[in-house]
């Protein structure tokens, strides 16, 4: 099967798809179903299809695990930071307002779409990490 | 919802059912496999139509990511079936 011209040229053409898809499902989120957990397993689920596809040495030199790493405490990072901002100004953990302070509602969008910016990035490399590990030990 | 919303979500219930009875039985693998493919498309057919019922378009986000993810897990089972790995 990893010969395959007809699964390898479906996979290839889908593969940019799925990555579009993913994100719009992270934009969107905040109107329609989705949101940043959703749009994470997504991508993953974009990366999982081109390891299975062309092997997991070109999904390495196209996502470095390095990469994957720094994602994965970068979305962390991005969630705490602005749910700090909030306690270091005085206010509550995730305070919106104190991004903008003179326009609350542009501030909670803002807020709200860094946020699950934040989960969306860690949960893509979480799960790449997990389907890494698992396999890695299970051959 | 007029009676043939009704009569199109019941005859798309019936072959997803179908194709379970399938999936549970079927003598090889191959079988099996394809089975769980078509229940998925079942499922992305119902979606659709679940969203026109309700005239909710959001369910059209989910069928589509149903589809993508439904393509994904043939692969993989595929796959896992040919070589016990999913990744060489």
């Amino acid at each position: 099967m990893s010969d395959s011209v007809v699964l390898r040229t479906i996979g290839g053409m889908l593969f940019p798809y799925i990555l579009v898809y993913g994100l719009y499902v992270q934009m969107h989120g905040e109107i329609g179903p989705g949101g940043g957990f959703q749009a994470g397993v997504l991508v993953a689920a974009a990366f999982i299809l081109h390891a299975l596809l062309f092997g997991k040495e070109l999904t390495d030199r196209l996502l470095p695990t390095w990469l994957v790493d720094l994602a994965m405490s970068l979305g962390v990072l991005l969630y705490i930071g602005v749910g700090i901002l909030g306690l270091v100004k005085g206010r509550y953990f995730l305070d919106y307002s104190v991004l903008d302070p003179t326009h609350p509602a542009p501030a909670e969008a803002l807020g709200m779409t860094l946020v699950e910016a934040g989960v969306g990035l860690t949960v893509a490399s979480v799960i790449l990490t997990m389907v890494r590990k698992v396999n890695g030990e299970s051959s | 919802m007029n009676s043939a919303e009704l009569i199109t979500a019941l005859l798309i219930l019936a072959g997803a059912f179908l194709a379970l009875i399938r999936a549970v039985k079927g003598p090889t693998v191959f079988d099996r496999v394809l089975a769980v493919n078509v229940f998925g498309t079942k499922t992305v057919i119902l979606l659709a139509l679940l969203g026109y019922i309700g005239n909710r378009s959001g369910f059209l986000d989910i069928a589509i990511l149903y589809a993508l993810v439904n393509f994904l897990g043939t692969v993989a089972l595929l796959r896992f079936v040919e070589s016990r790995r999913f990744f060489q």
